[in-house]
């Protein structure tokens, strides 16, 4: 037992370790290429879609919540995230409205009516397309992981750090195009959002963001 | 959305209350010598189990749907939490047979009487023990009266397999709400409902397995 334990420690020591070594802060010049990158590339988009797995994060759980579906996006702001595994479940955000096909039951949610929502909606564009770098919201911190990049969102608003206390968005360092959204809620608990299969500009017609 | 169900919720619930009928669970029922003192429910019982659960919610017409995830955290407690099918943390509640603790819960739903109603709902939920004072039966079931305070559960036990298959809470004169189990395997239940009967409230919660 007391090895075992002892294991445990080294391991996670040198993860510990291996995690401090890896993540390492930008320097100006690099956080500067970095979002000159990232805005190159999001002003292009101008649709976008991704298959994604969802995992969600409870410290008190044995395991992650996993679902996973695909997720498109068309410029300006329509989008969809349609879970699909292991239940039917999409989301429309358009026109300022909220649409949800649970099931198949649908119902509306007008997003001018919920501040939070609309924020909330802001933040899911920004992070799949990786274009929220405003100082304004966030406190921002860069950093370099190997092969990919990786930016920290501290939101300055009190309400919206109620609901998410820090947003990581990890980018492909050669495509500079988001492959991950975490949301934090406390330290213990988070949502990972693991986007693969990326296509950028296919054409996506606007009935499918009906619903 | 919710500001106005909050209402509805209040203003219904006093216009339950002057409007208490006489009528009692048990009339149609044959009393019968009693064949066990107490009941173990199995259906949240395992502490190695995560419990998730699809959730639709549905109160005065309107919907809310997401994950409802149990968790017996020690002997006596359980740890709830509904999340949004993001992820994003609505509730988190302690549970016990005693003791109540609200963890977090998003301001749009911090209202006392939803609290303390989902708190009664929960409770019940995720009881695994009950004493039985009475016996009863009818055609298909063994109904089990339990004392709890000043109110009676009912207990309904399928005569052909064993199973638990419905939970009447109830006053003296009036049955409270109901929760209905179905299960496959006697071990935890695949989809349950929670139906309030002087209340629009029905959750409705679906089990589903990770991939």
């Amino acid at each position: 037992m007391k090895t075992k334990i002892y294991i445990l420690f080294f391991l996670l020591n040198i993860s510990g370790i291996s995690l401090f070594a890896q993540e390492q802060k930008m320097s100006d010049a690099e956080i500067a290429a970095f979002k000159q990158d990232v805005n190159v590339v999001s002003k292009k988009i101008k649709t976008l879609s991704t298959d994604f797995v969802q995992y969600k994060h409870l410290d008190f759980l044995s395991k992650d919540i996993e679902t996973s579906g695909k997720m498109i996006f068309k410029e300006p702001s329509l989008l969809q995230w349609q879970y699909k595994k292991p239940y039917n479940y999409s989301i429309v955000f358009k026109n300022g409205k909220i649409l949800i096909n649970d099931e198949g039951k649908k119902s509306a949610v007008d997003i001018g009516n919920s501040k939070i929502f609309g924020r909330i909606n802001k933040l899911i564009v920004g992070s799949v397309s990786g274009n929220m770098f405003d100082d304004k919201e966030f406190t921002i911190s860069y950093f370099k992981i190997k092969g990919q990049n990786l930016a920290k969102f501290v939101p300055k608003d009190a309400t919206l750090k109620k609901h998410i206390k820090q947003i990581e968005l990890t980018f492909d360092k050669e495509e500079a195009t988001v492959v991950q959204v975490k949301l934090l809620e406390s330290s213990e608990d988070y949502t990972r959002i693991v986007l693969k299969n990326k296509v950028i500009n296919a054409k996506i017609d606007d009935s499918v963001f009906n619903n | 959305m919710q500001k106005s169900t909050i209402q509805f919720l209040i203003i219904n619930c006093f216009l339950a209350i002057v409007l208490v009928s006489c009528g009692s669970v048990t009339k149609n029922y044959t009393p019968k010598k009693l064949d066990k003192t107490s009941y173990q429910v199995p259906y949240f019982s395992d502490s190695k189990t995560d419990y998730v659960y699809k959730t639709n919610i549905t109160v005065y017409g309107n919907e809310i749907s997401g994950i409802f995830i149990a968790k017996k955290i020690n002997d006596t407690t359980h740890r709830i939490v509904f999340t949004t099918e993001f992820g994003n943390k609505l509730l988190d509640f302690e549970i016990s047979d005693t003791d109540f603790k609200v963890n977090s819960i998003v301001s749009e739903l911090d209202r006392k009487i939803l609290i303390n109603t989902l708190k009664e709902d929960f409770r019940l939920l995720l009881k695994k023990e009950y004493l039985i004072q009475e016996q009863f039966g009818n055609d298909s079931a063994d109904i089990y009266k339990s004392k709890d305070g000043k109110r009676d559960n009912y207990l309904f036990v399928s005569k052909k397999d064993h199973k638990l298959e419905k939970v009447i809470h109830s006053s003296q004169t009036k049955e409270k709400f109901t929760l209905t189990f179905s299960s496959e395997n006697n071990i935890f239940a695949e989809k349950i409902e929670i139906v309030h009967q002087n209340i629009k409230l029905k959750i409705e919660l679906n089990y589903f397995k990770s991939e």
